[in-house]
């Protein structure tokens, strides 16, 4: 077993993808994680999970995207999708009314699930598309700082906006698990109610040999 | 039946067969043995009972030898492993083979180890090897010593891993013994609280390894894998679908209503699968055996592993259908389609299993963690889904539910109206036998009705007749003589009533 680690953290993250379909959730994710939009030739098994691996301030983050199916009958299971989840980027097109409308329900629903203990992110995709705006930029902002939310704007075509969206989610949600941490603080904590929250390890710099305790499994 | 009573002139089956062995009074069952149910699970409450005994006896010895093992390998001359750890305690296990797939329902393991019991029982088994004989007397312990001898390979791998480890290890080692020790006394926890102990215990040791021991992240999951292996290794038969809960109940639920589903088509579920494809239906058949093998895994882990190679083949095929990755919009419908036609055995036990027990950093962030949670959907989808749900009218919902009506996949609507041929389908096929056989039992149930009509309205005929000619004999001679042999005619008609059988009431056969 190596010891003397200096307590490097690593942070996991779980975010949840809503948004009505054709917003362009899929394109965003794969966007960011493939730096690929409408490729034919993608050779991704699948864009539903995809995972990041993020160098925050010197603070490793694994970010873990979880797309949700999309289509109305399908909206019941929400709550199974987002349970514990740190984060969650509602994304509706700025030409699409309805796609907007869409996101102020997610909203209500995930703060009344899930409180303050969840970072919301609202998106708006296909800025490309500004000629064609349906949503006024106003609005969205506003309607965004009314419920706690961040707004950004994105354009999965022209790769625009979408690493600093993340960025700034995976901040938020650090700042988040700090807090928490300290409120459940100095060694008086209940390990049960702790355990379903944000997984915070101690962890080893990069430059010991890794695995050290445990390399045969 | 295990007594058969033979008579002159063909079986006669005595009375006193068909009641309980216990001679309580109510009617015994084969299958129970000849008990009645009662009277038999009071006789297999004592030996599960004494089962579990037996089965907590044998690991505490084990974890004393593998104390033992464990001591030794790091005193000053290593041992190998292998030579370490504790013989098996049982001879003959080679033997126990057939058993070693005895994971069922609750409630088939007892009806299954009968039959295993009655097979023994019966006179071509009688020159069976006499071990074999033996193993049949207590039915139950043989499938608990094939998953002993498990848990034994599961603890030796443990301390294998363990012994890399040195300090921590011993540790973990002493840790996950006591913890084991203590859950034996906590037997009639809810299942709640039986998960809140484990995964406190999971917590602790992950705290413990970080803060005292100093692991990285990555050494701390290998160590947890591990011990989640070992632990619910042997917790398993107490905590997996536990009698407190009612998961048993809700995985026949489950069982039936897909059963009740099976004319959902891969379009009403809007599915990107092209099953024409031989590649792609490749991958749907690797997908349904992934997910049917969840149930025969002990290990938490193990389990979503299995949830993890179906859904990996469910993107094989949606990708080879659709070229281009599946998003959760195709994954979701795909899985439903998978789930549907395994229909996986006990479902929601696996569901809440994997819930209760299984490392919750895999479950929350993990790729496994997502897979897993789409199943969980897919079954809650399953039992909510509606006409709605499939794009379907209210009415054409009930008709496939009531199996009015079938869908074709091919989409043309008016065949089935018309009446079809020889039909496609192998469960429509069935169900048309199954009329065919119900229609002919009726009509031979009718005949042996007017039978048995005729045959009650004879014999109340036959007195009144014999009377007639008893009258018109007395008429014809008439007895002056005697007149006190009156009486004794009535007599001779009793003594030939004696001859007869009783009095037929008419009942419904
Ligand atoms: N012009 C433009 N088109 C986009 C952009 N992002 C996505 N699209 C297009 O929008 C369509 C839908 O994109 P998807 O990423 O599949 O949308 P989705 O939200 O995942 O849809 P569902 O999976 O059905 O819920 C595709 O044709 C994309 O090419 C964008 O930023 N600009
Ligand atoms: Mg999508
Ligand atoms: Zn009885």
């Amino acid at each position: 077993m190596a010891a003397g680690g200096t307590g490097g953290k690593t942070y996991s993250f779980k975010v949840v993808l809503l948004g009505e379909g054709c917003v362009g959730k899929t394109s965003l994710v794969l966007r960011y994680c493939e730096n690929k939009f409408n490729d034919k030739h993608i050779t991704t098994l699948q864009a539903s999970f995809l995972t990041k691996k993020l160098n925050i301030t010197g603070k490793r983050v694994n970010l873990a995207i979880w797309d949700t199916a999309g289509q109305e009958r399908f909206h019941a299971l929400g709550p199974i999708y987002y349970r514990d989840s740190n984060g969650a980027v509602l994304v509706y097109d700025i030409t699409d009314e309805d796609s907007f409308q869409k996101v102020k329900n997610w909203v209500k629903e995930l703060r009344k699930m899930l409180g303050n203990d969840i970072c919301l992110c609202i998106v708006g995709n296909k800025i490309d598309l500004d000629k064609d705006r349906h949503v006024s930029v106003e609005d969205a902002e506003s309607y965004a700082e009314s419920v706690g939310a961040k707004h950004y704007h994105t354009s999965a075509k022209l790769n625009k906006g979408i690493e600093e969206l993340f960025l700034d989610l995976c901040k938020r949600m650090m700042e988040t698990a700090q807090a928490e941490e300290r409120l459940k603080g100095n060694g008086a904590s209940q390990s049960a109610s702790s355990r379903r929250g944000v997984q915070i390890v101690d962890d080893e710099p990069q430059a010991t040999p890794a695995g050290g305790c445990c390399s045969s499994g | 039946m295990s007594q058969r009573t033979e008579r002159r002139g063909g079986i006669h089956v005595d009375q006193s067969d068909l009641l309980c062995k216990k001679g309580c009074g109510y009617y015994g069952n084969a299958a129970w043995q000849g008990l009645c149910s009662k009277c038999w699970r009071e006789e297999y409450q004592r030996v599960r009972q004494k089962q579990i005994q037996d089965d907590w006896a044998l690991a505490e010895k084990l974890q004393r030898e593998e104390e033992a093992a464990y001591a030794s390998s790091h005193g000053p001359q290593t041992q190998p492993p292998s030579q370490s750890t504790p013989p098996h305690p049982q001879p003959g296990h080679a033997s126990l083979g057939p058993f070693s797939k005895f994971e069922e329902k609750k409630t088939n393991e007892k009806t299954r180890k009968v039959t295993t019991v009655k097979k023994f029982f019966s006179p071509s088994s009688r020159s069976a090897p006499k071990k074999e004989t033996q193993e049949g007397k207590t039915p139950s312990p043989s499938v608990s010593r094939r998953a002993s001898f498990d848990t034994d390979q599961v603890s030796k791998d443990f301390v294998d891993f363990l012994k890399n480890l040195q300090k921590p290890g011993r540790e973990i080692h002493k840790q996950c013994r006591a913890f084991i020790g203590n859950m034996s006394s906590k037997k009639d926890l809810s299942a709640d609280e039986l998960s809140e102990c484990v995964q406190d215990f999971y917590q602790n040791l992950a705290d413990r390894l970080m803060g005292h021991f100093k692991c990285s992240s990555e050494s701390v999951e290998q160590v947890m894998d591990q011990v989640e292996k070992y632990i619910m290794t042997r917790l398993y038969k107490s905590v997996f679908c536990p009698e407190t809960t009612d998961d048993e109940k809700k995985d026949l639920a489950t069982q039936n209503r897909i059963r009740a589903l099976h004319w959902v088509t891969i379009e009403m579920l809007c599915v990107s699968f092209d099953e024409e494809i031989p590649e792609v239906s490749e991958n749907v058949v690797k997908a349904i055996t992934d997910v049917i093998e969840m149930d025969s895994k002990r290990v938490p882990r193990d389990k979503l592993s299995c949830i993890t190679r179906c859904s990996k083949h469910i993107f094989s095929a949606i990708r080879i259908t659709k070229k281009e990755p599946a998003s959760a919009d195709d994954f979701l419908p795909a899985l439903i389609y998978i789930v549907l036609k395994a229909n996986p055995p006990r479902l929601q036990s696996n569901i809440q299993y994997i819930t209760r027990f299984c490392n919750p950093s895999r479950l929350m962030t993990g790729e496994d963690g997502y897979y897993f949670t789409n199943l969980c959907c897919a079954a809650a989808f399953i039992e909510k889904l509606d006409a709605q749900s499939l794009n379907l009218s209210p009415e054409e919902f009930e008709r496939y539910m009531s199996g009015q009506a079938s869908p074709r996949c091919s989409g043309s609507e008016e065949d089935w109206s018309s009446p079809a041929p020889a039909p496609t389908n192998p469960v429509l096929a069935q169900l048309n036998q199954n009329l065919e056989v119900l229609s002919g039992l009726s009509g031979r149930q009718e005949a042996l009705m007017e039978a048995a009509h005729s045959l009650q309205a004879d014999l109340l005929s036959w007195p009144e007749s014999v009377q007639h000619e008893v009258h018109d004999i007395l008429k014809k001679y008439p007895l002056e003589v005697l007149p006190r042999s009156a009486p004794a005619i009535d007599d001779n008609n009793d003594v030939d009533n004696d001859n007869l059988p009783p009095p037929l009431t008419p009942q419904v056969v």
